[in-house]
């Protein structure tokens, strides 16, 4: 149809000069799509290099023997002290908490997610992740200080108490009968199920006073401050579920069906799968999921801030969650307000300094989750 | 084991997967329960005549006529209180020195009380403070003021072992066989007459400058500089990370520098947000100075570096999702590659790019601290769009740490706190919704 | 472009020559000899030489000396996994979306080596279009389908996109199936109506051959058979080359047909007799169903 277009072909061929322009042109549009896109490299050097510029300074003036081993911070007193451990002990306590907290929800969250909700619940459950993932920090913090250190302070004793029976007594169920089965499939058939029952029976009580025992304790307990190390924990923990439970998630389902339909074809239950198939498999998706858990919890700054308490001390004795904690960032949030306009003196370096040791943490912590993941891919890989 | 053990196992299994959503579930919404119900009392409140009165003087809304017969009938309701005090005043002035001195001051207490209730007695001088020129505005606030008229307070630290023990008295007690005897009841019968509390939405809760510490008026200040901080950050973050994330799907090729600026990118992304702040305070004021001190560009910056790596992974993510024949049409047909970038696959990729972006800028929103030490203030002027490369500004997530830790009277102005609280989420779920139902109809999209 | 040069000599020793024998058995009166077709009014369009094509260490394509005739329709046969269609995505130089690909040998569009460093790629695939598998429309509006390779190549004007648009769409017998609806998302057009509207995204262009690679194996019988009356009319217009799966497809539209085999042009030649009398063991196994 186009004939008379046709005998105009422009020339396959380049000319010397298009030939050179295209050349320099691709060159300098990639180099520039380069330089853009190394503006996120050169972020994180400058921030390593500005935070350690300014970290420096301190260890000069003060060397590095208080900073690591005391544990009295008293920035402001007339003869300053800038001992790190306590607050480096808080970061670390609060952290835990947070981890204790959101790996175990999370995991069994992600679990339930790949492999037990059907996929329109799924669609629903989501959105929830995404909406916890989304709520700004400060406005959990937020609700810390003002819903939820009140209610702590107020009917924190009974909370522990509710929560402890909440959780300990389905486990204790199970946990009995799982033994009793263990230690009675041996025995004939004629005494094996009033040896099974006895043992029932015997661990039951041992359980029901145990827990009766724990809740009084729970129950004795005062709170007087509700800002504390539980109530950080708790959030934090809250915070971190999305990344755990997505990451893990992400995880269990690239486990991949074929192992699941191997372990099923065995006569495997869901549970024995899931616990001795696939979660070996995906562990060290599992592992990266619990990394960047803690690498949220540690780097949050907000909710610490408001709802931590800030006593920069180490509690007594040191596993008191009930007792309020100062972390790193909420330090370098708060005191900077003051040490802001004396730059130069201690004070303002040793707040660097606490961001320098973040800065490390959070390099090492993703490092090794990126070791991890790349050395997950080669073993599939092979 | 038995398998019937087995299937127990297996079912409290399910059940503790079950349980962990539930309990997920439900913490969202005790989180975000109090934060509706109270933040949506920031907007719809039982108003007094106090607060229509203020309304009238200060902002000049609302009709003349009426809030002054109002405000008549409620004298009206309050001139006995006053009339007992002064009777009050007149009988103690016959008593000893001593009594006199301690009656006094029990009336001064109780006085301040009821000036904060209802406002200045009329003909009093007027105060400086706008806190201080009315009565309470809201009902809520009126009936917590109502228990300090009634009662007096005393600690109790006749335990050691413990701390110390809040005690009520009611004055009454304290006025027994005077005058004043009657008043309490009088007031606590009468006080909806003399406040006329009356259902209000305020909508302009959104739209109204604050003052006197945010005593009265709205969040106008910080929504404004909330809305420069995300949409400056954007300006930032969005080229470079669509731009970064073109270069990393399409032109670069496998080797260690790509993998080094990967792991850069990931790093980024790890850094805590503190120190994304400590680093504009160092790098962006410091350094280069691009501005005096904090301000809302230096924020921007801040905050555009925090959101990047989020900006660049969901972008190439969806410059992935892009089929590839999409790019081998284009390239069949004669098209260069930037050219069949920028026409097919942007085009193609741009409802994945728009939901990330999205969702950023909902974190842009409520990142507190990379603004603690480049942008926030917690008292300002909203600010015109040129000031914003000099001035810092109020943010809703610094205001709202600010308001609940540090303002003078924090239980005073719970409601404003609340309602910043909301307005931040709602803004935030409002950007998260629309990347969801983005979503959904890109693979609904994908699907047909 | 020296070799170039000195190739355009020798043209008559490099097409395929059919043996003997088979320049004998060859009856029917339409042009089957294709040294005939070099010197008389077909050309040859494109030619390669010891042409190989590597995914990293792997030989895709072997040593393949193949001279493709100019406004005829060839097939290329054989079995999955062949290099059938890496071969034909090597003519417009699609394969260089593969890092890992690289190609030795030389294979020459009229005289221009393609493969030549100097050689405008974006040109070069306008002047080889190409349909896929799969019917891509872009997911934007039919007429903004068309248009895009002409709005490419500079053309603005309305009126002539217009145009073009209409023209095209009616030489690949879809206009009247489309033109009330020029401005709805082509994705919501039928699989065949797809494919046809792509194969019209390629003449918009006015390409001088057309590869199309496998362009019916995603369509149902009847669309297939649209495309192939369309094949059928476009002959002659265009020198097209057609990567198929299906012999009867193959035997139906071709004029030519090269049979490849595990990365070799095992035998080339007019399609009739291909198809009746294979020289080759192979490619009698092939046609009579013993593998593939």
């Amino acid at each position: 149809m186009f004939q008379n277009t046709k005998n105009k072909r422009e020339s396959l061929l380049l000319s010397e000069r298009a030939h050179r322009l295209q050349r320099v042109g691709s060159f300098l549009g990639q180099g520039f799509l380069f330089f853009i896109t190394s503006i996120s490299t050169l972020a994180v050097l400058f921030i390593i290099f500005f935070i350690a510029k300014d970290a420096l300074p301190f260890f000069q003036l003060e060397g590095f023997r208080e900073f690591f081993t005391s544990t009295h911070w008293y920035p402001s007193a007339e003869k300053p002290e800038f001992g790190v451990m306590a607050i480096f002990y808080g970061s670390a306590m609060v952290t835990i908490g947070a981890i204790l907290v959101a790996v175990p929800l999370g995991i069994s969250a992600a679990v339930c997610l790949s492999d037990v909700l059907p996929f329109i619940v799924r669609q629903y459950v989501k959105p929830v992740i995404e909406i916890l993932a989304a709520i700004p920090s400060v406005a959990y913090g937020f609700f810390a200080l003002v819903v939820f250190a009140p209610t702590l302070q107020k009917h924190g004793g009974h909370l522990l108490s509710v929560a402890s029976w909440l959780i300990l007594t389905p486990l204790a169920v199970i946990f009995i009968i799982v033994i009793s089965d263990l230690t009675t499939t041996r025995l004939s058939d004629k005494v094996r199920n009033p040896s099974r029952l006895a043992i029932i029976i015997f661990l039951g009580i041992c359980f029901a006073w145990g827990l009766f025992q724990m809740s009084h304790y729970f129950n004795g307990i005062i709170i007087t401050s509700g800002t504390n190390a539980l109530n950080v924990s708790i959030i934090l923990g809250i915070m971190a579920l999305p990344t755990v439970v997505s990451v893990s998630e992400d995880a269990l389902q690239a486990a991949g069906r074929e192992l699941r339909e191997g372990s099923y074809a065995l006569g495997a239950t869901r549970a024995e799968t899931i616990i001795r198939t696939i979660i070996p498999a995906a562990s060290s998706g599992i592992l990266a999921a619990t990394i960047l858990g803690v690498m949220r919890a540690i780097g949050e700054t907000m909710v610490v801030w408001m709802a931590s308490g800030n006593a920069a001390q180490v509690p007594k004795p040191w596993y008191n969650f009930l007792s309020p904690v100062r972390t790193l960032t909420a330090t370098i949030a708060g005191d900077m307000g003051e040490a802001d306009h004396v730059t130069g003196s201690s004070r303002y370096h040793v707040l660097f300094a606490m961001a320098l040791s973040l800065l490390l943490f959070s390099f090492l912590a993703n490092l090794a989750s990126e070791w991890i993941v790349v050395r997950e891919q080669k073993k599939l890989g092979k | 084991m038995r398998l019937s053990t087995r299937k127990l196992l297996d079912r409290s299994f399910t059940g503790l997967g079950f349980i962990s959503i539930v309990i997920m579930t439900a913490a969202l919404l005790f989180l975000l329960t109090p934060i509706f119900i109270r933040g949506s009392r920031a907007f719809l409140f039982r108003a007094t005549v106090e607060h229509r009165l203020l309304m009238l003087e200060k902002f000049k809304r609302g009709n003349p006529e009426k809030i002054q017969i109002e405000v008549e009938q409620t004298q009206k309701m309050r001139r006995p209180v006053y009339d007992m005090m002064s009777q009050y005043e007149k009988e103690i002035s016959q008593l000893s020195r001593l009594e006199k001195m301690e009656k006094k001051n029990q009336l001064r207490e109780l006085k301040k009380y009821i000036e904060n209730l209802l406002g200045p007695a009329p003909g009093e001088t007027r105060p400086v403070l706008w806190r201080d020129q009315y009565g309470q505005t809201r009902w809520e606030r009126a009936l917590a003021h109502l228990q300090k008229v009634l009662y007096r307070e005393k600690w109790d630290y006749s335990d050691p072992t413990k701390m110390g023990q809040k005690i009520l008295i009611p004055r009454t007690e304290d006025f027994k066989g005077t005058s004043l005897e009657n008043l309490f009841p009088y007031i606590e019968n009468n006080l909806k007459k003399m406040l006329s509390p009356r259902l209000t939405f305020y909508w302009r809760f959104l739209t109204d400058k604050s003052y006197d510490a945010h005593f009265f008026g709205g969040i106008w200040p910080e929504m404004l500089g909330t809305l420069y901080l995300t949409l400056g950050a954007m300006i930032f973050a969005i080229p470079m990370g669509v731009i970064a994330a073109i270069y990393l799907t399409e032109y670069a090729k496998q080797g260690t520098v790509i993998s080094v600026l990967r792991t850069c990118i990931s790093t980024l992304a790890g850094v805590p947000s503190i120190v994304f702040g400590l680093f504009g305070l160092a790098f962006f004021i410091n350094t280069i100075k691009i501005s005096e001190s904090k301000s809302v560009l230096a924020g921007s910056m801040t905050l555009a570096l925090l959101i990047l790596p989020t900006v660049i992974r969901a972008s190439e993510e969806a410059i992935r999702a892009v089929p590839v024949t999409y790019k081998e049409a284009a390239l069949s047909l004669g098209a260069s590659k930037w050219h069949t970038v920028l026409t097919v696959i942007l085009p193609a990729a741009l409802p994945g790019i728009l939901t990330g972006i999205v969702i950023s800028m909902g974190r842009a929103a409520g990142e507190t601290a990379p603004i603690i030490f480049t942008a926030a203030v917690s008292v300002g002027k909203p600010l015109k769009l040129l000031e914003t490369f000099t001035q810092p500004t109020p943010a809703l997530p610094w205001n709202i740490y600010n308001l609940a830790t540090e303002h003078e009277a924090v239980d005073e102005i719970r409601h404003v706190q609340f309602g910043m609280v909301l307005t931040l989420v709602l803004m935030v779920l409002v950007l998260n919704m629309a990347a969801i139902i983005l979503r959904a109809r890109i693979s609904k999209k994908l699907k047909g | 472009m020296k070799g170039a040069l000195m190739e355009k000599e020798e043209k008559k020793d490099v097409l395929l020559e059919p043996p003997e024998d088979q320049r004998k058995r060859n009856t029917s009166g339409e042009v089957t000899d294709l040294n005939a077709l070099a010197e008389g009014n077909g050309e040859v369009h494109v030619r390669t030489e010891d042409f190989s094509i590597f995914y990293g260490t792997n030989e895709a394509v072997k040593k393949v000396k193949m001279n493709i005739p100019s406004k005829h329709v060839t097939a290329i046969i054989g079995p999955s996994g062949c290099g059938k269609s890496t071969f034909l995505r090597a003519i417009n130089r699609m394969n260089d979306l593969i890092p890992s690909c690289y190609t030795k040998g030389k294979m020459y569009f009229d005289d221009h080596d393609i493969y030549s460093q100097k050689t405008d790629v974006v040109t070069l695939r306008r002047r080889i279009g190409m349909v896929f598998q799969k019917p891509n429309p872009f997911p934007k509006s039919i007429f903004d389908n068309i248009a895009y390779g002409p709005r490419l190549h500079g053309n603005k004007n309305k009126n002539e996109l217009f145009q073009i648009v209409e023209k095209s769409l009616m030489h690949a017998a879809l206009w009247d199936e489309v033109k009330d609806r020029l401005n709805e998302n082509a994705l919501g057009l039928s699989g065949g109506q797809q494919q046809r509207l792509c194969l019209a995204r390629t003449m918009a262009v006015d390409p001088e051959i057309l590869l199309m690679d496998e362009p019916t194996s995603a369509l149902d019988p009847k669309a297939t058979a649209k495309i192939e009356d369309l094949i059928a009319e476009l002959r002659g217009e265009y020198t097209i080359i057609i990567v198929t799966h299906n012999m009867q497809q193959a035997a139906r539209v071709s004029d030519y047909t090269a049979f490849f085999y595990e990365g070799i042009l095992i035998e080339f030649g007019d399609t009739k007799e291909l198809f009746q009398t294979p020289r080759e063991k192979q490619t009698e196994d092939y046609i009579t169903g013993r593998f593939g």
